[in-house]
């Protein structure tokens, strides 16, 4: 309950079918098979996760399909402090498309948003190696010159897919230790933010002042 | 709408409900929110048959694309432009250059906006430049939210306020006689402004108490139905000039002297029961952008419930007999219900765009001064109304400005954008902007230069030995002051803005008529040969409304044509999601509260009943 709680938006790009929404089901439900229903109308999933003595909360943001016609708004990336770009091992477009992604997050998204490249569906592989088509250097490559976390994952079956939250939640600037280096920007800002779904305080107050 | 049985809401078609109906074996995955259609990715081509297309996302346009994405119409929500937003777009710079440039090489005869001229500062806007272009956000249509309101009900409701972060804005200023006048608008202020007489401030305090019911007693304002507000506060009330010029121009953000008593009477308490809502402010702006974000908001949500998003994609003609639209780039839809466009999307060929008689007049300044002397405390905007008269150029109707300052996060700090607007016309309009921004120059070189704090005079001590610094201090004793340094502008925007809707006013259902093609045998008239859009209903360009009180109105009478009725308009029954509930104190239903808008005193004031000296007495802080 006293632990501190970071909020972290995480927006989701890649092409489709490369299974974006699939690793944050899987991540926020933690069962792949089971069909948990999403909440209806939500704004985005959340999912809170324990890191060492931190409470990471990802606000995840899903395209809702508004990148196939290249008709993502700028809102979407806005303040993302990461980002998931993920493609397909068994899709070389798909890869080339991630690159495009990266290049897009540089130019639009705040200069020190957390990405990580995620290779997904690597289930089908434990079959057929031959279905790779995205070479795991390359990949590699791509996340050593940009920047990037690396992982290769399967949403089927589990497999990394709670690493790449943890290893985005541990990149992240924790609210605690902010307050401690007094980082006072950031602080200012959280304080005028007004959030409409509260009125009671001000009603309150109000009342309480009988002027 | 076509057909009388009403569509399955998204709610209701959650798997648990059709589970719940007994359907259990016919889920329509294709209907539950992308993140549940694991399985089924979204088709890489637009839909060939929709229920609705609505071009142009615009504010209007974008609540109605969310509305009906949620009620469970199949909606395809295009826009010409590269960006969202179309009439109340946040745009850069760049994109700005642009617009500007699109409207210069416009061959739309319907085209909206006129008379645009554009000043950048090119050595200081640009690459390699102290500032970038995408530092600034600078909106078409600037916008403020009423604490209580329809819209801010709707953004609750629908959760898209989730998608936006809202800050206070709740300094007002008055200019009047070369100075500008804070606001006095809390019970607070009234008692502790030791400008106004005893008189002043009894008159003031049954006025404010008649407006905020004043529905319910006719007897008061009947007689002045069909005089002005200035009529009815000067002759009824006994209130002078100053009070008057803040409850009409400031606090109600009318147009002119000649505004109307109910219609002003429900603006001045649009803005009281807005205060204290969610804290002593009665509006709030949306960071990165106004009316920008909010459209974008609401085209996300409406894309989560299942609408399907296309920018860059313009219509061509339709044909109401073959339900088809086709797009300039060759793609075809069938529209099985209705078109709905933004006159800035209209087709060339067009015939049907409804008259854009009125002018709204416009100027936008980027300008590098942060102007944190007109803000209150913590906050970053404040708006500037130079009512009728005010002005060098004689205006006749007001000039409303909004500031933005480096922390709505729409400009870089040291700089801000001031949006100055109004509803007068050709040359006289330019003339008013021209004279109101010259006054707010003047102002601003006066209160940022630092000699000013030595004054004596302006400087005032409060009883408990407490400087008060306060916007008096830009008065009499500065009319002489000649300003040493001068405003850098880094870009300077001018432009007309048609609107069919008349000033400060919302929009006149009667503007969407044009589709009677549905029932084409009693109106043949509509249908113009060779027109590319015959059978489309166009919405209003937005007003010189400066809140968005014209927008959901407008959005649910589009809403009702389509769907015969809006009862569930954004009806929608949301799961609780993390600890996010409804909040049980908004006005969600519509149910407005007006009890805390100003704190009751024990006794009821009786209009025209003369009342003692105990009433001042009894009003002490």
């Amino acid at each position: 309950m006293s632990n501190p709680i970071t909020s972290i938006k995480l927006v989701l790009l890649g092409e489709a079918a490369v299974g974006k929404s699939s690793i944050v089901l899987r991540f926020v439900s933690n069962d792949f098979s089971e069909n948990k229903e999403p909440t209806i109308g939500a704004a985005f999933l959340t999912q809170r996760v324990n890191i060492n003595d931190h409470t990471v909360k990802f606000e995840i943001w899903d395209t809702a399909g508004q990148e196939r016609f290249a008709s993502l708004a700028p809102m979407y990336y806005r303040n993302a402090q990461a980002a998931l770009v993920v493609y397909d091992v068994t899709k070389p477009q798909s890869f080339i498309k991630a690159r495009h992604w990266v290049k897009e997050l540089h130019e639009q998204a705040s200069k020190n948003i957390i990405i990580a490249l995620v290779g997904n569906k690597i289930d089908i592989l434990e079959d057929n190696e031959n279905e790779r088509k995205v070479a795991r250097e390359e990949a590699e490559k791509l996340a050593e010159e940009e920047g990037l976390l690396f992982f290769e994952t399967s949403a089927k079956t589990g497999t990394n897919i709670s690493e790449v939250f943890l290893g985005i939640g541990e990149k992240i600037p924790l609210k605690g230790l902010e307050d401690e280096h007094n980082n006072n920007g950031l602080n200012v800002t959280e304080d005028q933010r007004i959030n409409l779904a509260n009125t009671a305080n001000a009603s309150e107050n109000a009342s309480a002042c009988s002027c | 709408m076509l057909s009388p049985e009403r569509r399955t809401s998204m709610a209701e078609r959650r798997p648990s409900f059709a589970n719940f109906s007994g359907n259990s074996n016919h889920i329509d995955t294709l209907m539950v929110p992308h993140l549940a259609g694991i399985e089924d990715p979204l088709p890489e081509t637009t839909p060939e048959k929709v229920d609705v297309l609505i071009a142009g996302t615009g504010l209007v346009e974008s609540v109605l694309a969310a509305a009906l994405a949620w009620q469970g119409s199949n909606v395809l929500h295009v826009d010409s432009n590269d960006y969202y937003g179309d009439s109340a777009a946040t745009l850069t710079v760049d994109q700005i250059k642009n617009w500007v440039n699109r409207i210069h090489n416009s061959k739309n005869e319907s085209e909206p906006y006129k008379n645009a001229k554009l000043y950048i500062s090119s050595s200081n806007i640009g690459p390699d430049c102290k500032y970038a272009s995408r530092d600034f956000g600078i909106d078409l249509s600037p916008k403020i939210l009423f604490a209580k309101s329809d819209l801010l009900s709707i953004l609750v409701k629908s959760r898209v306020h989730q998608y936006l972060e809202f800050q206070s804005l709740s300094t007002f200023h008055t200019y009047e006689n070369d100075s500008f006048e804070k606001l006095t608008n809390t019970k607070q202020d009234i008692f502790t402004d030791q400008n106004l007489t005893l008189m002043t401030k009894r008159n003031l305090m049954k006025f404010l108490k008649f407006v905020l019911n004043w529905e319910k007693m006719p007897e008061i304002w009947q007689p002045y139905a069909d005089k002005s507000i200035t009529d009815f506060l000067f002759n009824k009330f006994k209130l002078e000039k100053p009070q008057v010029f803040e409850l009409v121009f400031s606090i109600g953000l009318c147009s002119n002297m000649d505004t109307k008593v109910p219609l002003a009477l429900n603006r001045i308490r649009r803005y009281l029961v807005s205060y204290d809502v969610y804290g002593p402010f009665p509006v709030l702006y949306s960071k990165y952008g106004g009316a920008g974000e909010v459209s974008q908001g609401f085209c996300r949500s409406a894309a989560v419930a299942g609408a399907t998003y296309k920018l860059n994609e313009k219509l061509y003609s339709y044909n109401p007999t073959t339900q088809v639209a086709t797009f300039t780039d060759g793609s075809k839809v069938t529209v099985t219900e209705k078109i709905i466009m933004s006159p800035t999307q209209a087709p060339e060929g067009n015939k049907h765009v409804p008259e854009q008689k009125y002018e709204v007049n416009r100027m936008v300044c980027l300008v590098e001064k942060d102007c944190k002397e007109w803000f209150s405390e913590d906050e970053s905007a404040a708006v500037v109304v130079f009512p009728p008269g005010s002005l060098k150029s004689g205006n006749k109707h007001v000039v409303q400005t909004l500031i933005m300052g480096s922390g709505s996060e729409c400009c870089p700090q040291g700089t801000s954008i001031w949006y100055l607007s109004t509803t007068e016309s050709g040359v006289r309009a330019e003339m008013d902007l021209d004279a109101a921004l010259e006054a707010l120059e003047i102002s601003i070189i006066r209160e940022s230069s630092e000699e000013i704090t030595n004054d004596n005079d302006i400087v005032q001590i409060s009883d408990d030995g407490r400087p008060i610094i306060n916007s008096v201090r830009l008065g009499q004793s500065f009319k002489e002051y000649v300003p040493r340094e001068s405003v850098q502008h880094l870009m300077k925007l001018s432009y007309t803005q048609l609107t069919s809707t008349p000033p400060f006013d919302v929009v006149n259902p009667a503007l969407f008529d044009n589709d009677e093609l549905n029932n084409r045998a009693n109106s043949v008239n509509k249908f113009i040969p060779n027109a590319s859009d015959n059978g489309i209903i166009y919405t209003a360009m937005p007003s010189s409304e400066i809140s968005y009180d014209e927008v959901v109105t407008a959005a649910k009478v589009l809403y009702e044509k389509i769907v015969g009725s809006d009862d569930d308009f954004f009806d929608v029954d949301f799961e609780d999601d993390d600890n996010d509930a409804m909040p049980t104190g908004a006005s969600v239903n519509g149910v407005i509260n007006y009890e805390n808008a100003i704190e009751d005193d024990e006794e009821d004031i009786q209009m025209g009943e003369d009342d003692s000296n105990e009433f001042v007495g009894e009003m002490e802080i």
